[in-house]
C-alpha cells in the first residue's frame, strides 16, 4: 500500500519534525501526512496483535509504532486544503493532511499513547468519543485537561477496555472546530479475530460544511441550515463506491458529527444494526432493516451479506442531504407560465434562462456555468445518463468477479439481458403533459378553525 | 430779420476770428464714427479665442435665412455639446438683443466723440424806450480741448461694453452646455429607469402567475405588484424631469416649432482620456478671463480721467462767446468773450480727491477680482478634478462591479442557489447604479463647463463688474 504517501509531502513532514523537536520530545513518533482524498487500501497490522483491518472510506489509516509495548499514534491538528468533490476545494481543519483525520485501529487490550500536537491558530484538545477511559484521559478541555496550547504536544495514553466502533473529535472551542472539520474515526478491533469477522469493513463519518457558493471556508456558525453533507469531507460525485465481492459479508460502520439525524438506507440489502455506541449487538437484539437512522453524536455498524450483484444505492434519506449547495429560499417555478415574461427579464439579464418551471431535473442534465468552487446541486452520470444527486450518496457495488481484498472501482454493473426496466412500446397513454391545477378561489382561501358552532 | 446762425456760419467760414483751436473742429469732429462692424468683430475674436464660438447679428432678411440654414443643418444629426452651442448662439434672441445693444453703445460712443453743438443765445431787451438785442454764440470750448481724452475713454468703455456682450455670448454657450448635459443625461436616466420598470413588470407578472398556480401567496404577490406601481410613479417623475430638462435646452437653443424634435444622443460623451492639469491654469485664467479684462480696461479709463480731472480742475467753466451786440441808436459792437470762474471757493480739489479715491476703489476691487478669479479657478478646478475622478471611478470601479455582480448572480441563478426574484433585484441595482454613473459623468461635464467659464469668463459665480463713476464721464470738461 502507499502508506507511506505522506512522503511526497516532505515539507509538511519536515516542519512536523522540526515543531516535534522544539517541543522537547526527541522521541515522538513519526507523524504522517497524507492529502490524497481518494480510499487508502487497508492497512494490515506490521505488529502487535493481529487484526482484520478497515477500509476508510476517502481516507486513510493512521501509521503506528511499538514502542515498550505501548502502540504510539501522532495525529497533528492543523489546516488542511480537502476537496469536497472535484471543482470545489474546501479550507478545512483536520489532522495530519487531511479531514477528516486518519482512522486509528487497535485492538481491544492494547495500551495505546496518542501524540497530539497542535499546528491550529488556537488550543484544541482531543476527546475519545464512546472510549472508557481515566477521566483525565477524556480530553475536555478545563474539565479534564488544560488546553493544548498552539505549537504544543501533549500525550494521551490509556488502554483500550472494548472493542467497537468510536471517534475523537476536540473538546475545546468544539463547534468551531468541528464545524470546520476536526475529526476522525476510531476502530478497536475485537481481541480474537475471528469474533463477528466480516469480508469487508468499512467506516466513514457523517459531517456537513456550510460554504457559500464562490468561497472555500466554512461558515462556523451555522446550526443547521448547511449546504454541503458529506461522508468523510466528500459529496457525491466524489465519494468512492463501496467495492464488494458478491456474498461478502460487509460492514459498514458510520458516525454522526452533524448536527442533525441521517437516516441510512442502502438499497438491494437488508442488513442489521450490529454494533452502536455503547457496543456490538447481540444477535437476539437486532433489528433487520434497509435504513437506519444516525443521530447526531452516534455510531452505528451495520452488516449485510451481498447476495446481489449490482450497482445498489446507498445514501442519507433526507432526500435534501442527496443534494449539493443549493438555494433554500428560492421559490418553487414549477407550472409557472414564462411565456412573455422571459424576454423583460433578459433586456436586464440577457444570459437569463427559464429553470425550475418543469421541476428541477434541468440541473441535473444542463451544464450551466456556476460559481467558482461550486458544485452543481445534483450531478453526477450513470450509465443510463444524470443521477442527480449529491451529498450523501454513493453506491455499493457487488460483482461476482471482484477479487478479495480488491477495491479498485469495477465500473458499471453490466446487467444481464432483460433485467432492467424497459420502455412500454404497446398501445401509448396520451403523451401530453398534463397542466398542473390552477389555483382557484376556493384553494387559497384560508379555512379558519371553526368556531363555536355547534 | 437775418438769421442769426446764417450769419455765424459766415464768421465761421471766414476763420478769421475764433481762436486756433476752434479751426481744427472740423477734423477732430469727424474722429468718432460708426465702424463697419458695429463693433461686432472685437465681440466674435473674444469668444472665438475662448469657446470657439462668434454670434452673428440677425439684422436682415439674408441674416435670418442664412441662420435657418445653418441651424436646420446641424439640427439634422444627434446634436452634440459644439452644435447645441453653434446653434445657440446663432439663434438665441436674447442674445441678439445683446448684439443689438452692441449698436446703442457704439452709437453713445461716436455721440461722445462729437463736439457739443454750439449755442447762439438771442436776446431782445427793451424799456425807457431802449431796446437792445444781445446775440452770443457759445462754443464748448473745453469739450473741444478734451475731445481727444474723452473719445480714448469712451472707446474703452465701448471696449468693455463689446467684453459685456462677448461674456453674455459665453454666459449662453456655457448655459447650453449645461442644459445640453443635462437634458442627455435625464434622457439616458429615463431609458434606463424604463428597462428597471419592464424588469418590475415582468416580476409582476411572474408573481400573478405565481399566486395563480399557488407558487406565492397573496402577500408575496402583492409586494411584487406594489414594486411594479412604484415603479410606475418612478418612471413618470424621471420622464417628466427629462422633458424639463430638453425643454430648457430647447429655450436655449431658440427652437419652436417643427425645430423641437432635434435629436439628443443616446449616452453622454465619454470622459476625456486624462483630466486637465491644474498647473497654468491660474495663469491661464489671469490671462484670458473676461472679467479682468474688462475691469483693466475699465481702471486705464479712469486712470485717464484721473490725469484729465487734475489737469482741469482750476477750470470748472471754459466758454469762449462770440459777441453780436446791437443797442437802438448804437453801432453794433462785436467781439468775444472769455468766461473763466476764478477757483476761489472751489479749488477742485474735492474733484480731484474724488476721482483719486474712485482710482484707488478701483484699483483694489481689480485686486480683489484677480484674488477671488485665481480662487475661483482653484474652487473650479476642485470641483472639476473630484467630479472627473468620481465619474471615473464610477465608469472604471461600481459599473463593472455591478457586471460582475450580477454576473455571479446570474452564475447563482444557474445553479440554483438564488431565485429569479433576487436576480430581478439585482438586475433593478444595476440600473441604480448605472444611473448613478450617468449622473456622476453629468457632474463632470457640468464641472468642466464651469471650469471653461471660470478660465476664460466671468467665473462660474459671475462675478460683478466694478462700477464705473462720475469722474471718468466726458462731461469733466464742460459742466453747465
Amino acid at each position: 500500500m502507499d502508506r507511506r504517501q505522506f512522503l511526497s509531502n516532505a515539507g509538511a513532514a519536515v516542519l512536523g519534525a522540526g515543531l516535534v523537536s522544539k517541543a522537547g520530545a526527541a522521541s515522538l513518533p513519526e507523524a504522517p501526512i497524507l492529502t490524497d482524498p481518494a480510499t487508502q487500501p487497508p492497512l494490515h497490522p506490521m505488529d502487535g496483535r493481529p487484526y482484520n483491518p478497515v477500509v476508510t472510506l476517502n481516507g486513510w489509516t493512521l501509521p503506528w509504532r511499538m514502542k515498550d509495548g505501548v502502540k504510539e499514534f501522532h495525529l497533528v491538528a492543523e489546516p488542511v486544503v480537502r476537496e469536497l468533490a472535484p471543482g470545489m476545494k474546501a479550507h478545512l481543519w483536520g489532522y495530519n493532511g487531511s479531514s477528516p483525520g486518519p482512522t486509528i485501529e487497535c485492538v481491544e487490550g492494547d495500551r495505546v499513547r496518542i501524540f497530539v500536537t497542535n499546528r491550529l491558530p488556537e488550543h484544541t484538545s482531543i476527546h475519545w468519543h464512546g472510549v472508557l477511559l481515566p477521566n483525565g484521559m477524556d480530553g475536555v478541555g478545563g474539565l479534564t485537561q488544560p488546553q493544548i496550547k498552539p505549537g504544543k504536544t501533549f500525550v494521551y495514553e490509556f488502554e483500550m477496555t472494548k472493542s467497537g466502533t468510536f471517534m475523537y473529535h476536540p473538546h475545546a472551542d468544539e463547534m468551531v472546530q468541528m464545524a470546520m472539520g476536526m475529526m476522525g474515526m476510531l476502530i478497536v478491533h475485537p481481541r480474537d479475530p475471528e469474533f463477528m469477522r466480516v469480508d469487508r469493513d468499512f467506516v466513514f463519518l457523517l459531517n456537513a460544511f456550510d460554504i457559500e457558493p464562490g468561497a472555500a471556508t466554512p461558515k462556523i456558525n451555522t446550526m443547521l441550515d448547511f449546504n454541503l453533507w458529506c461522508w468523510n469531507s466528500r459529496v457525491f460525485p466524489a465519494i468512492d463506491p463501496l467495492v464488494v465481492r458478491q456474498h461478502d459479508r460487509v460492514r459498514v460502520r458510520a458516525g454522526n458529527l452533524t448536527m442533525t439525524n441521517h437516516p441510512l438506507h442502502v438499497h438491494g440489502v437488508d442488513f442489521e444494526v450490529t454494533c452502536t455506541d455503547g457496543g456490538w449487538v447481540k444477535e437476539s437484539a437486532r433489528w433487520p432493516e434497509v435504513t437506519t437512522d444516525v443521530a447526531v453524536g452516534q455510531m452505528r455498524a451495520i452488516e449485510f451479506d451481498a447476495r446481489l450483484a449490482g450497482d445498489w444505492a446507498f445514501h442519507c434519506h433526507k432526500s435534501h442531504h442527496t443534494m449539493n449547495a443549493m438555494g433554500h429560499d428560492v421559490p418553487t417555478m414549477i407550472g409557472v407560465d414564462h411565456r412573455g415574461v422571459v424576454e423583460k427579464i433578459q433586456r436586464l439579464t440577457p444570459d437569463y434562462m427559464v429553470m425550475g418551471e418543469r421541476g428541477m431535473a434541468d440541473m441535473g442534465e444542463m451544464e450551466m456555468p456556476i460559481p467558482d468552487n461550486t458544485l452543481p446541486m445534483m450531478t453526477g452520470w450513470g450509465q443510463y445518463g444524470p443521477i442527480e444527486m449529491g451529498g450523501m450518496f454513493t453506491v455499493v457495488k457487488v460483482r461476482e468477479d471482484q477479487k478479495p481484498g480488491d477495491y479498485s472501482d469495477p465500473g458499471w454493473y453490466p446487467h444481464p439481458q432483460g433485467t432492467v426496466s424497459w420502455e412500454w412500446t404497446g398501445e401509448p397513454m396520451a403523451a401530453e403533459r398534463r397542466e398542473g391545477p390552477a389555483a382557484d378561489a376556493q384553494t387559497l382561501k384560508a379555512v379558519k378553525p371553526a368556531g363555536h358552532h355547534h | 430779420m437775418k438769421y442769426p446762425t446764417d450769419h455765424l456760419r459766415t464768421r465761421l467760414a471766414c476763420g478769421t476770428r475764433l481762436p486756433a483751436a476752434l479751426l481744427g473742429l472740423g477734423l477732430l469732429g469727424g474722429c468718432a464714427s460708426f465702424s463697419p462692424d458695429g463693433g461686432l468683430d472685437k465681440v466674435s475674436a473674444i469668444t472665438r479665442e475662448r469657446m470657439a464660438v462668434a454670434p452673428a447679428p440677425l439684422r436682415t432678411d439674408q441674416d435670418a435665412a442664412r441662420v435657418r440654414e445653418e441651424v436646420k443643418r446641424l439640427l439634422a444629426g444627434p446634436l452634440d455639446a459644439e452644435s447645441a452651442v453653434k446653434i445657440a448662439v446663432l439663434n438665441n434672441r436674447g442674445l441678439q438683443a445683446d448684439l443689438a445693444g452692441l449698436g446703442i453703445a457704439e452709437a453713445d460712443v461716436v455721440q461722445a466723440g462729437r463736439l457739443r453743438n454750439p449755442t447762439f443765445t438771442f436776446a431782445r431787451t427793451s424799456g425807457g424806450g431802449e431796446r437792445e438785442y444781445e446775440r452770443a454764440f457759445l462754443f464748448d470750448l473745453m469739450g473741444l480741448l478734451t475731445l481727444s481724452t474723452r473719445s480714448d475713454i469712451e472707446g474703452r468703455r465701448f471696449e468693455v461694453i463689446q467684453m459685456r456682450v462677448a461674456n453674455a455670448t459665453l454666459d449662453l454657450a456655457q448655459n447650453t452646455r449645461q442644459a445640453f448635459f443635462s437634458a442627455v443625461a435625464a434622457q439616458e436616466a429615463a431609458k434606463y429607469q424604463e428597462e428597471a420598470w419592464i424588469a418590475a413588470q415582468a416580476g409582476a407578472e411572474l408573481a400573478r402567475r405565481m399566486a395563480d398556480v399557488g407558487n406565492f401567496s397573496r402577500l408575496r404577490q402583492q409586494r411584487e405588484q406594489l414594486f411594479h406601481a412604484e415603479s410606475t410613479a418612478e418612471l413618470a417623475r424621471i420622464r417628466q424631469h427629462a422633458a424639463r430638462e430638453r425643454e430648457r435646452l430647447t429655450r436655449l437653443l431658440g427652437l419652436s416649432g417643427k425645430d423641437r424634435h432635434f435629436t439628443l444622443p443616446e449616452r453622454l460623451p465619454d470622459l476625456p482620456a486624462a483630466p486637465l492639469s491644474e498647473k497654468d491654469l491660474v495663469q491661464q485664467a489671469m490671462d484670458s478671463r473676461l472679467d479682468l479684462s474688462m475691469a483693466r480696461t475699465e481702471i486705464e479709463g479712469l486712470a485717464k480721467s484721473l490725469g484729465l480731472t487734475r489737469a482741469t480742475r482750476f477750470v470748472n467753466v471754459l466758454e469762449a462767446s462770440y459777441l453780436n451786440n446791437d443797442a437802438t441808436g448804437e453801432p453794433q459792437k462785436r467781439g468775444y468773450e472769455i468766461e473763466v470762474s476764478l477757483p476761489l471757493f472751489d479749488w477742485g480739489q474735492a474733484r480731484a480727491a474724488k476721482a483719486e479715491a474712485l482710482y484707488t476703489q478701483a484699483m483694489h476691487r481689480v485686486a480683489e477680482m484677480a484674488v477671488n478669479a485665481e480662487s475661483e479657478v482653484r474652487d473650479a478646478y476642485g470641483a472639476y478634478r473630484t467630479a472627473h475622478d468620481l465619474a471615473r471611478h464610477y465608469q472604471d470601479e461600481i459599473v463593472p462591479l455591478r457586471k460582475r455582480i450580477a454576473e455571479e448572480n446570474l452564475l447563482r441563478y444557474n445553479g440554483m442557489l438564488i431565485g429569479v426574484w433576487d436576480l430581478l433585484a439585482d438586475a433593478r441595482q444595476q440600473v441604480a447604479g448605472v444611473n448613478a454613473a450617468i449622473q456622476a459623468r453629468k457632474d463632470f461635464w457640468l464641472a468642466e463647463s464651469n471650469l471653461q467659464m471660470a478660465l476664460n469668463g466671468s467665473g462660474a459665480a459671475s462675478v460683478g463688474m466694478i462700477t464705473m463713476s462720475a469722474p471718468a464721464s466726458a462731461e469733466a470738461g464742460g459742466g453747465h
